[in-house]
């Protein structure tokens, strides 16, 4: 080799060149070179617009540096242009789906969990606490108007800040120990965040499945701004839509979550086409999206995207007639054999994704329930371990899930990089003996004459569950919970709740226990807010109180009591303040060992699988994934931008 | 009989308005609103309900205020004409209500027709030729159709349609034809879908029917007028159109009523399973999900319907039966 490299032969000499040649294909984002509008390449589907001068050809549309997605790996192959991927949902709401498929963020998730610009061009942060946001120049909203800073002085001037826009003021990810930042617009692409204080949250939560927007197309809603519109126009506008002022109508035309509004510019993928209400939505490739593959291909590959609506309890057998491209949402894992069965028949495959809760079913005592009985109970922390170990959680597994999923407490998952196999392990064994031993140390000692236990106070030791009742599984995993505590002397009756009844119950503390799934997000890294793990929402059944008190700044709710809660608190309100990321892994590696000692959620199996049926036709849907909404945003990590269709007959 | 009508119309709006009050506080019976499912489902997707913004929409759409006052606004508004907003939707129940009301318009008519074609002929062979084999037959598929749950039915259906011809699941068209303009190849794909929610939603009807055009044929078949006509040679057929056809036609008259509101409502529960786009499946929704204007609203549409009915039914009947117009004015 040294030889060759010395006296360059004749084919080292062609290799050398071809491969120059085969770089000159490569956009100029990958290498630095001078642009040459000839590497871009446009979807066919534009062709018409383009010719006719309707739209400005590709180098026009896109911003000056693409991000380039590097489209290659085992089972990811640079594509091309075209088709429409078909989608089934259940409800009208269910158009935010798009935003998440589409996973375009200011910042995104990596496969490392690690936060990367995607719409910004980069980030600069100092002592964590002043983030210099640079944008891509070039950029440009769905409706080919300029995307800058002016949209986000807008957002923080005309919107959060604004009485009428938000009475509540900014959100919460703009706030630092109480405070607002100081907002700086350096330049066109350029914008200043900074805060006296760290604020860990704020990048984070613009890489969200449900991120925090801190802009808004502004070009477009000066039009239904007091400040910035004509007022007699405005006036019209008002009485057209028959809101109640500019205020109601600047809410119902600005929102970027739910894609109602088809006039509404965005910087997704796919925008919609159809207004509210419809069977069926049609997403259209966003002509100015600012992702490209590594051919100069500008992503998306799909020209579109639909959307039907129907009953979603038909969503699996719609799905087994090929109705859709690819379908994950209202599939359950008991629809797999029955759809297993019917792709030998139809054009598609069926997947198994896992999912990524830290428990798929976990018991919540209620540490604040009204009856000062059973809440002192449901605080013993002996009282929460012997439930624990007397689930025969295998059982449970092998039953319901086929001994697919994996028994284990209510914690990170090993895909995750805080994962501790310890926590994951501890009180999960099947021990009856431990469990009687324990229950008889709280001095739970005298039994009915069917061995039920008693209470100091004479009453039998036994208690409703309360679920949300939407699956049978649920209640399939609680008929053996229930043999099983039997086993130990407590008894329990399943009973399951209308969701929305379910959730004030357990708020008014009239729930003992209920049963729900756990962390929502177990792929959890350091830089992500570890607010699961503390009572910060009343939203957490297992303390609800707690959870309002925090939530609501004190003014609702209990303080806290317990100990152990008090330095959850306490440390979730350093990881708040923390700069470090090694800061921030000790306070996340501390709150998971507290929980999974003091088992504030009883948590029983998790890694549960989620059936993902994808078209024969469509390409670079991964074989094995995860499947959440946090922090993968369902499909959202895997960029559905980079799916295409393997066929000739994709109709664009 | 002018005063008859006259007097009937003003009794409908003492009843209208006791109807919207009990409308109303049956929605807001159960606790919470809509913002609070709204809470609940986000937070069963994982999404954080941000707190503030939901007081805001509460705010918004004017829930910080007493139900007595809300019931006002709601009140006054549906006598103007506004059948208010809805929540779910973001826009005003009208404009949500009118675009399915053609579709479910559609289901609904071609559903009764097809109870009657079917019903009547079987409901009089069944009277006139008693405990045949034909009747047993018959008035056994009837109640085939009338014992299986609707949901059950339309499973099957739409299981052997889809298998057999190929038809999509679900659905009045093939997706394909969704939010386009009407075309005869999009006329076709609604055919190929319509038979199986109206045999499924005709099946129970039809059974009911049948058994009250046999009852009441048999009634009128056993009185002496008949039984004279016929001893006096007239042949059956003209003997049974000419009167006691004519005769066992009262019920169906004052069923008119009941016609009404069910071509706008249809029938919900086959409208969720085969997911047709009709205003069934979308008020059980709105009832869920506590979007209470359009909900409301639209309840009250289904009474207005019904208290018109009922009066068409009651001039109808007093127009065919001179009996009960006597009865009515003896009363007054």
């Amino acid at each position: 080799m040294t030889s060759r490299r010395q006296h360059p032969t004749r084919r080292t000499a062609l290799l050398l060149g071809a491969g120059a040649f085969a770089a000159q294909g490569l956009p100029r984002g990958a290498l630095a070179r001078e642009p040459n509008p000839m590497d871009f390449i446009d979807s066919p589907y534009w062709a018409g617009k383009v010719a006719a001068g309707a739209l400005p050809v590709i180098t026009l549309r896109l911003p000056e540096e693409p991000r380039v997605i590097d489209v290659s790996g085992p089972d990811r192959i640079p594509g091309r242009h075209g088709g429409t991927m078909r989608m089934l949902m259940g409800d009208q709401r269910d158009i935010r789906m798009m935003t998440l498929y589409g996973y375009t963020r200011l910042l995104v998730y990596d496969d490392n969990l690690e936060l990367a610009p995607d719409v910004l061009e980069t980030v600069d942060v100092k002592d964590g606490r002043i983030f210099t946001l640079r944008l891509r120049k070039g950029h440009r909203w769905s409706d080919g108007s300029p995307f800058t800073t002016e949209d986000f002085r807008y957002w923080w001037e005309d919107f959060a800040n604004n009485r009428r826009l938000s009475p509540g003021g900014p959100p919460q990810a703009l706030l630092a120990g109480g405070e607002k930042p100081v907002f700086e617009v350096l330049s066109e692409t350029e914008i200043r965040y900074s805060w006296t204080k760290p604020n860990p949250i704020f990048l984070p939560s613009l890489a969200g499945a449900q991120p925090t927007y801190i802009y808004m197309p502004s070009g477009y809603l000066k039009q239904f701004h007091e400040r910035y519109a004509d007022k007699v126009t405005l006036y019209a506008r008002v009485k057209a839509a028959r809101v109640k002022d500019w205020g109601s109508l600047h809410e119902r035309f600005s929102r970027m979550y739910r894609p109602e509004n088809p006039d509404l510019p965005t910087l997704d993928p796919w925008r919609n086409l159809t207004p509210l209400p419809a069977e069926q939505f049609t997403f259209q490739r966003n002509p100015y999206f600012h992702r490209i593959d590594q051919a100069g291909r500008q992503l998306p590959y799909v020209d579109e995207v639909t959307m039907t609506i129907g009953t979603n309890s038909l969503i699996p057998a719609k799905t087994a007639a090929g109705e859709s491209d690819l379908q994950a949402r209202y599939l359950r894992f008991d629809n797999y054999t029955f759809l297993k069965d019917a792709s030998k028949r139809m054009n598609f495959d069926v997947r198994l994704w896992k999912r990524a809760e830290g428990s798929w079913f976990a018991l919540m005592p209620n540490l604040n329930a009204i009856d000062p009985v059973w809440r002192d109970l449901n605080r013993d922390v002996r009282y929460r371990r012997a439930l624990s170990v007397a689930i025969n959680r295998k059982d449970i597994n092998q039953v319901i899930f086929f001994g697919l999923a994996k028994e284990s407490g209510n914690t990170a998952l090993p895909e995750s990089p805080l994962y501790d196999a310890e926590n994951a392990n501890m009180w999960m064994q099947a021990d009856r003996a431990l469990a009687n031993r324990l229950l008889d140390e709280i001095g739970l000692t005298k039994r009915a004459p069917d061995g039920v236990r008693l209470l100091p106070n004479g009453q039998r030791l036994e208690f409703t569950v309360e679920t949300a009742g939407e699956s049978t599984e649920e209640t399939d995993i609680l008929d053996l919970i229930k043999q099983d505590l039997h086993e130990v002397g407590i008894k329990i009756f399943p009973r399951s709740a209308q969701r929305d009844v379910f959730r004030r119950r357990i708020l008014a503390g009239q729930t003992v226990m209920s049963a729900w799934a756990g962390m929502d997000n177990a792929l959890v890294a350091a830089e992500m807010e570890p607010d699961a793990l503390a009572p910060t929402s009343s939203m957490q059944f297992n303390w609800p109180r707690w959870g309002q008190f925090l939530e609501s700044g004190g003014r609702e709710g209990e303080e806290p009591e317990l100990p152990e809660v008090q330095e959850l608190v306490k440390l979730y309100q350093a990881w708040r303040g923390s700069v470090t990321h090694d800061e921030r892994r000790t306070i996340w590696r501390a709150m998971l060992r507290i929980n999974a000692e003091q088992l504030f959620t009883i948590g029983v199996v998790n890694g549960t699988l989620q059936p993902v049926v994808v078209s024969r036709n469509l390409r670079n849907v991964p074989e094995k994934g995860l499947y959440s909404f946090e922090p993968g945003a369902f499909f959202g990590r895997y960029m559905p931008d980079t799916f295409w269709f393997d066929d000739a007959q994709v109709k664009s | 009989m002018l005063k008859y009508i006259l007097k009937r119309i003003l009794l409908m709006v003492p009843t209208l308005l006791v109807t919207s009050a009990l409308i109303f506080t049956v929605i807001n019976l159960p606790e919470g609103d809509y913002f609070e499912t709204l809470a609940a489902e986000m937070q069963a997707q994982g999404e954080k309900a941000d707190l503030s913004r939901i007081e805001f929409l509460k705010t918004e759409y004017g829930f910080d205020k007493p139900p007595i006052e809300r019931y006002f606004h709601w009140v006054t508004g549906l006598m103007r004409g506004d059948m208010g907003y809805s929540f779910e939707y973001q826009r005003p129940v009208s404009e949500i209500v009118g675009d399915r009301l053609l579709l479910t318009m559609i289901v609904s008519f071609v559903t009764i027709i097809f109870t009657w074609v079917v019903a009547f002929p079987i409901g009089i062979y069944s009277a006139t030729h008693q405990y045949s084999w034909g009747d047993y037959g018959l008035t056994f598929l009837g109640l085939i159709g009338l014992a299986v749950p609707h949901f059950l039915l339309a499973l099957v259906f739409m299981y052997f349609a889809n298998v057999w011809f190929g038809t999509s699941i679900g659905g009045l068209v093939d997706p394909q034809y969704l939010n386009q303009p009407m075309s005869w190849a999009k006329l076709r794909s609604v055919l190929e879908h319509l038979w199986i929610p109206v045999i499924i939603i005709g099946a129970g009807g039809t059974a009911g029917m049948i058994r009250a055009v046999r009852a009441n044929l048999l009634d009128e078949l056993q009185k002496q007028y008949y039984v004279t006509a016929r001893a006096k040679g007239l042949p059956p057929g003209k003997a049974l159109r000419k009167y006691p056809l004519r005769m066992s036609l009262n019920f169906f008259i004052s069923d008119i009523g009941d016609i009404l509101p069910s071509i706008v409502s249809g029938a919900e529960i086959v409208a969720i399973v085969l997911s047709l786009q009709t205003t069934g499946p979308l008020l059980i929704r709105a009832l869920q999900a506590q979007d209470m204007y359009l909900a409301g609203s639209f309840l009250m549409f289904l009474s207005f319907l019904t208290v018109i009915g009922v009066l068409i039914s009651d001039i109808a009947l007093a127009i065919l039966d001179p009996r009960i117009r006597l009865q009515g004015a003896a009363t007054k």
